[in-house]
């Protein structure tokens, strides 16, 4: 006979208490962190959906993308040697448009490469997200250090920097715009085996976002936030496991009196904590993705269902452990205590 | 026939420094198919002797025979084994397992004792037992849905379900009213001469004595000696 199965279908209510609390608390950390996810995807999704690579930029600039300038003998020299490498510059900036509305944008510029968008002089690609605000193809723009008009040839997929909206750009125009020759930072792309170059400092891509000092305490803010969520919300579940054990002593003694054995308890516990957890963690998974293809445009929200299973595994554990933890009373319950403290 | 004896028991608490000896030195023996009560002033230490025998605490020296096997040197498991499926337990209160019906708490007690019946038969046996309790129409009903008599009634058929050897009974009627305490001491009796049960009961109700094959007078941790 399974006597988890009857004492959670007689006691339903204590239960379905326990699995809201489950999913309420598990869903708060999901959203918790599809929002950080956002946030560092609309602070450098330029970055992080380029693939594992190297970044380099000048060892003068001492680790400030901004300061960096690769002298274009240099750059010559690298890109002729590795052939999928680009030269890349990043300016924060604005877009005038036609009304003398202003738009933060960040300009980007390359050489000619697969990884970023190569526009003619004049033109200019932007992130969606402007389009979503209302901009068209062929919609004109100027700026202050420019003194042509950009024309929007086209948009491209969450393309963002620094909160902005990327705005891929001319690398003469950039020139002209900033008053420079030199760019600031060559990308090489492929994983391992980076080559190093005089008076170059690389990094990889993560290295190199966390170069970006406002990125960096972006990130470590967030990820603070999620992991204090993770830890609190498993104390949480442990400490109402650890609750619910602690009414059932004398329901524990009795079965114990009557000879029922210890490890059968301790599977009774497992299976009723199992069944709730992995009920509510399957509800506010699918709940969280439905939020994350639901959300409004405009909300950085950003979770991939390997994120909600990983800290659903992490949230299982620690119900596990705080299930077990709370289980050693139930090994030290002494059948004569039930029988001494009368009826139950 | 002997089949249970208590040799030497002693038992001492420790509160603090204070060492106290509850039981001292108690020589007891059950036969077959025999109700023996046990009576005493309260705190004489009756409720200890009947846990002890019963495998539920450990005694302090001396030895609790069951069958020629001396349960004080067993392991927890090997007692758990022979409480499961030799002994049955009813006490002041019934105990019962609130989420399960009637029916369910017998056939706890058959899982738990490994019985071999298969289910059908399980069923049969619960039906049987639950009439002699006169309990076979609240088959269905939780604990929470029955009389303090009800209750008890199943309690005890949870203590026989089993066909154990042993029961043991702590003031089983104490919380009933005289009429259902009869009604359940009747039970008892009737119960162990039929299925040849030893029982070991304590009691505080002199009516309850005439029930008795055997009395044993305790007092102070000591078996008085006195006439059958
Ligand atoms: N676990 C224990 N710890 C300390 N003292 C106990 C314990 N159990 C019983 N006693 C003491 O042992 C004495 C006998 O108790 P008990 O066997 O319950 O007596 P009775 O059942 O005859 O009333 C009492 O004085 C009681 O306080
Ligand atoms: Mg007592």
């Amino acid at each position: 006979m399974n006597i988890a199965w009857k004492e959670m279908k007689k006691n339903k209510a204590r239960f379905l208490i326990l699995g809201s609390i489950v999913f309420l608390v598990s869903l708060l950390t999901f959203i918790i962190s599809g929002l950080a996810n956002g946030l560092s995807q609309d602070n450098a999704a330029l970055i992080k959906k380029l693939p594992d690579g190297t970044f380099y930029m000048t060892k003068e600039a001492d680790k400030n993308y901004n300061l960096s300038r690769i002298n274009h003998s240099v750059q010559e020299k690298v890109l002729n040697k590795q052939k999928n490498a680009a030269a890349i510059s990043i300016q924060m900036g604005f877009l005038n448009d036609s009304e003398g509305k202003q738009r933060s944008v960040a300009f980007v510029t390359s050489t000619d490469s697969m990884l970023f968008k190569n526009v003619k002089k004049g033109e200019i690609i932007l992130d969606k997200s402007m389009k979503e605000e209302g901009i068209k193809i062929g919609d004109t723009f100027t700026n202050n250090q420019y003194n042509g008009k950009f024309v929007v040839k086209g948009f491209v997929d969450n393309q963002k920097f620094s909160h902005a909206p990327v705005a891929f750009i001319n690398m003469e125009d950039y020139k002209e715009m900033y008053r420079v020759n030199d760019m600031q930072l060559i990308f090489i792309p492929g994983g391992d085996g980076a080559p190093s170059f005089a008076g170059l400092q690389a990094f990889s891509n993560n290295q190199f976002l966390s170069t970006i000092s406002s990125y960096k305490a972006e990130q470590m803010s967030l990820n603070m936030i999620i992991w204090f969520l993770v830890v609190i919300s498993g104390m949480l579940f442990a400490i109402f496991f650890y609750m619910m054990n602690v009414q059932k002593i004398g329901l524990y003694g009795i079965l114990k009196a009557i000879g029922v054995k210890t490890s059968a308890l301790f599977k009774m516990m497992w299976t009723q904590m199992v069944f709730i957890t992995a009920i509510s963690l399957s509800l506010s998974v699918a709940l969280s993705q439905i939020f994350n293809i639901a959300a409004p445009k405009g909300l950085p929200f950003h979770l991939p269902l390997v994120t909600t299973v990983q800290l659903s595994v992490i949230f299982l554990l620690i119900g596990f452990i705080g299930a077990t933890l709370s289980g050693i009373q139930i090994k030290k319950v002494e059948p004569l205590q039930a029988i001494q403290q009368g009826e139950v | 026939m002997t089949i249970f004896t208590i040799d030497e028991v002693r038992k001492t608490f420790s509160i603090g420094e204070i060492n106290e000896e509850i039981l001292k030195g108690i020589n007891l023996s059950l036969k077959e198919g025999e109700v023996t009560a046990l009576v005493g002033a309260s705190g004489s230490g009756k409720s200890t002797l009947l846990t002890i025998a019963a495998g539920l605490q450990p005694a302090s020296d001396g030895q609790v025979i069951f069958e020629g096997q001396n349960i004080t040197t067993m392991s927890s498991e090997q007692v758990r084994k022979i409480r499961a499926n030799n002994f049955g337990f009813v006490f002041q209160f019934a105990h019962l397992v609130p989420f399960l019906t009637v029916e369910e708490q017998l056939m706890l007690m058959l899982d738990v004792s490994e019985s071999k019946l298969k289910k059908r038969e399980q069923k049969k046996e619960i039906d049987k037992i639950l009439k002699l309790v006169e309990m076979d129409h609240r088959k269905n009903a939780y604990p929470a849905s029955l009389s303090g008599g009800e209750r008890q009634r199943v309690a005890i058929a949870r203590a026989i379900i089993h066909k154990p050897k042993v029961l043991f009974a702590d003031e089983p009627t104490a919380s009933l009213d005289s009429k259902r305490s009869k009604d359940v001491m009747t039970l008892i009796s009737n119960l162990t001469k039929t299925l040849n049960i030893t029982t070991l009961m304590v009691t505080h109700d002199e009516e309850m004595l005439s029930f008795a094959d055997r009395i044993i007078k305790m007092s102070d941790g000591q078996i008085l000696p006195s006439a059958v």
